[in-house]
């Protein structure tokens, strides 16, 4: 059996001394879209800022590629090859659309010419952000600012891209945008470990997904085996 | 050109040359408070460390030992006063911050630069003592005039260096990958790690790079200071005032605020005499943060460095 590429292992992640995370595992294998969905408060987003490295486990343990990175910071592991779309999208408000993009592309500063060709291939999936270039990023709409956090993170080439709540706040039209995106992203060879509040978008669009409640997993699979479970339909998709 | 017009251009260069000084100062404590959120309270005394240094490699150790002439004696001293202020920096960041940084504690580093600042000073007191020393700059005694207007040679020197230092932080911060990424970790921390950028490897270049500026401000200051131990305390309040005034971690907006308070300060002694300088200045430092407390260039308010 191949090594997955990202393995989480029993982590217990807390704010303070209020665990929001008990005890989650779950694996990511190479090219796949995982999707962990559950309610508010159960603890999703919690455990992408412990893959991310913006939040130390204080138990279990986190592997990628085969190394076990869960003492390394966050820029480590960005250098590693994970990359976030955090909650919220978090763009540089002052910095302009291009400087965002080039923060993406930090890690491979020192080819200048490289970063400047992502750049553009960036500026050529979402045209919109080219129209908006030289603007900063604190000028951009919601669904523009998402798609220049996604494009940013995107940057540095990762082997895994997690996102956090990419549909929040923004349109349908726009949501189905970022949703292509993201599997035009995974097609062209990067893992993705989506959490999305939107369980129907993110069962569609993944192929395995973990369901959490209360900081733990209660039920895991293929996403059409969970789109049937009982429990996830009642609870997150409002039909019987 | 008559007098008036004299008089206004007159004292416009000498407003730019006090302005060019205070920016030097404030530019450091805005860099600062930019990336950390902090007021570095032993600003002041790294001004002080700049000037004697000069003082020492200008008088002392680069005539006497390495034979130069008084003016390349000072302009040496110009560029070990940034140096030692740079490693006074460097040595701060891995002592004091650094470590307090990890414990994740806002309080604590803000009362430490208050530490640093008494252990400079007092340090300073026990090696040179509590008696002014004379630096005189080599450049004050060349005037320059153009027609019935005067400047000396100091002043000329101090609005070049300052302006140079000053232009080419504003460069860094805005052409080089390394200053976009300063500006990232002042704008939002976390998720300039997310993007591969060491936020500690960047907050320590800040206060590397706002301590060799105190230093190098020190050595350009020093010609007009009473130079003793506490030297830098005399400019630090007006840095205060003109970091305040553009709006804090504004770097645009300080050396903006730094050049009109040299400015106002020259007219002043113009008009109403050198003794009402702290009052016209601190006037209107409180009519700005009534009027517009998020300081000179409002649009931009929230930016930090």
């Amino acid at each position: 059996m191949s090594t997955p590429l990202l393995a989480v292992e029993s982590i217990e992640l807390a704010y303070g001394d209020v665990p929001a995370v008990r005890d989650v595992s779950f694996k990511v294998d190479e090219g796949e879209i995982v999707t962990l969905v559950g309610s508010n408060g159960a603890g999703k987003s919690t455990t992408l800022r412990g893959v991310a490295g913006l939040m130390r486990p204080r138990r279990g343990r986190i592997v990628f590629q085969g190394r076990d990175i869960t003492s390394l910071p966050a820029w480590e592991r960005a250098i590693a090859g994970i990359a976030l779309v955090p909650e919220g999208r978090r763009v540089f408000p002052f910095l302009t659309v291009r400087e965002n993009l080039e923060m993406g592309g930090y890690k491979d500063r020192r080819d200048g010419a490289r970063v400047g060709a992502r750049i553009e291939r960036m500026l050529d999936m979402f045209p919109r952000l080219r129209e908006r270039a030289g603007q900063r990023a604190g000028t951009l709409s919601g669904g523009e600012q998402q798609m220049l956090a996604l494009t940013r993170a995107l940057m540095s080439e990762p082997r895994l891209l997690c996102l956090d709540e990419p549909s929040l706040g923004l349109a349908p039209l726009v949501v189905q945008e970022i949703f292509r995106g993201i599997r035009a992203i995974n097609a062209a060879g990067t893992s993705v470990l989506l959490v999305e509040q939107n369980a129907r978008y993110a069962l569609e669009t993944a192929s395995r997904g973990y369901v959490l409640q209360t900081g733990g997993v209660i039920a895991s699979g293929p996403c059409t085996e969970l789109m049937h479970d009982a429990r996830v339909r009642q609870a997150y998709l409002g039909r019987g | 050109m008559n007098d008036l017009a004299t008089l206004l251009v007159q004292q416009s260069i000498n407003g730019v040359y006090l302005g060019c000084l205070y920016v030097m100062v404030a530019l450091g404590l805005t860099l600062i408070y930019g990336v950390m959120n902090q007021i570095n309270f032993a600003h002041a005394d790294f001004v002080t460390v700049g000037a004697f240094t000069a003082f020492f490699v200008a008088t002392r150790f680069a005539t006497k030992v390495l034979g130069l002439g008084d003016a390349a004696a000072y302009l040496v001293s110009i560029f070990v006063a940034l140096g030692a202020g740079a490693v006074l920096g460097l040595l701060v960041n891995a002592l004091v911050f650094a470590p307090l940084r990890e414990r994740g504690d806002e309080l604590r580093p803000l009362i430490a630069t208050i530490g640093i600042s008494v252990l400079l000073e007092n340090g300073q007191l026990a090696l040179f003592g509590p008696i002014p020393f004379q630096f005189d700059s080599p450049f004050a005694k060349e005037t320059i005039r153009f027609g019935r207007i005067f400047f000396t040679g100091q002043s000329v020197l101090v609005v070049v260096v300052s302006m140079l230092a000053i232009g080419a932080l504003y460069a860094f911060m805005k052409f080089t990958f390394t200053g976009k990424a300063l500006r990232a970790v002042s704008q939002d921390r976390e998720t300039a790690g997310l993007m591969g950028i060491n936020p500690d490897f960047l907050i320590g270049l800040t206060i590397v790079i706002a301590s060799a500026m105190a230093g190098m401000a020190g050595a350009l200051i020093g010609p007009v200071l009473v130079l003793t131990p506490f030297a830098g305390a005399t400019v630090i309040v007006k840095a205060f005032a003109i970091v305040i005034i553009g709006g804090f971690g504004n770097i645009e907006g300080t050396i903006l605020a730094g050049i009109l308070v040299g400015i106002i300060e020259a007219f002043t002694v113009q008009y109403l005499g050198s003794g009402l300088i702290d009052l016209v200045v601190f006037v209107l430092l409180l009519v700005m943060l009534v009027v517009r407390p998020t300081g000179l260039i409002a649009e931009r308010r929230e930016e930090n460095v």
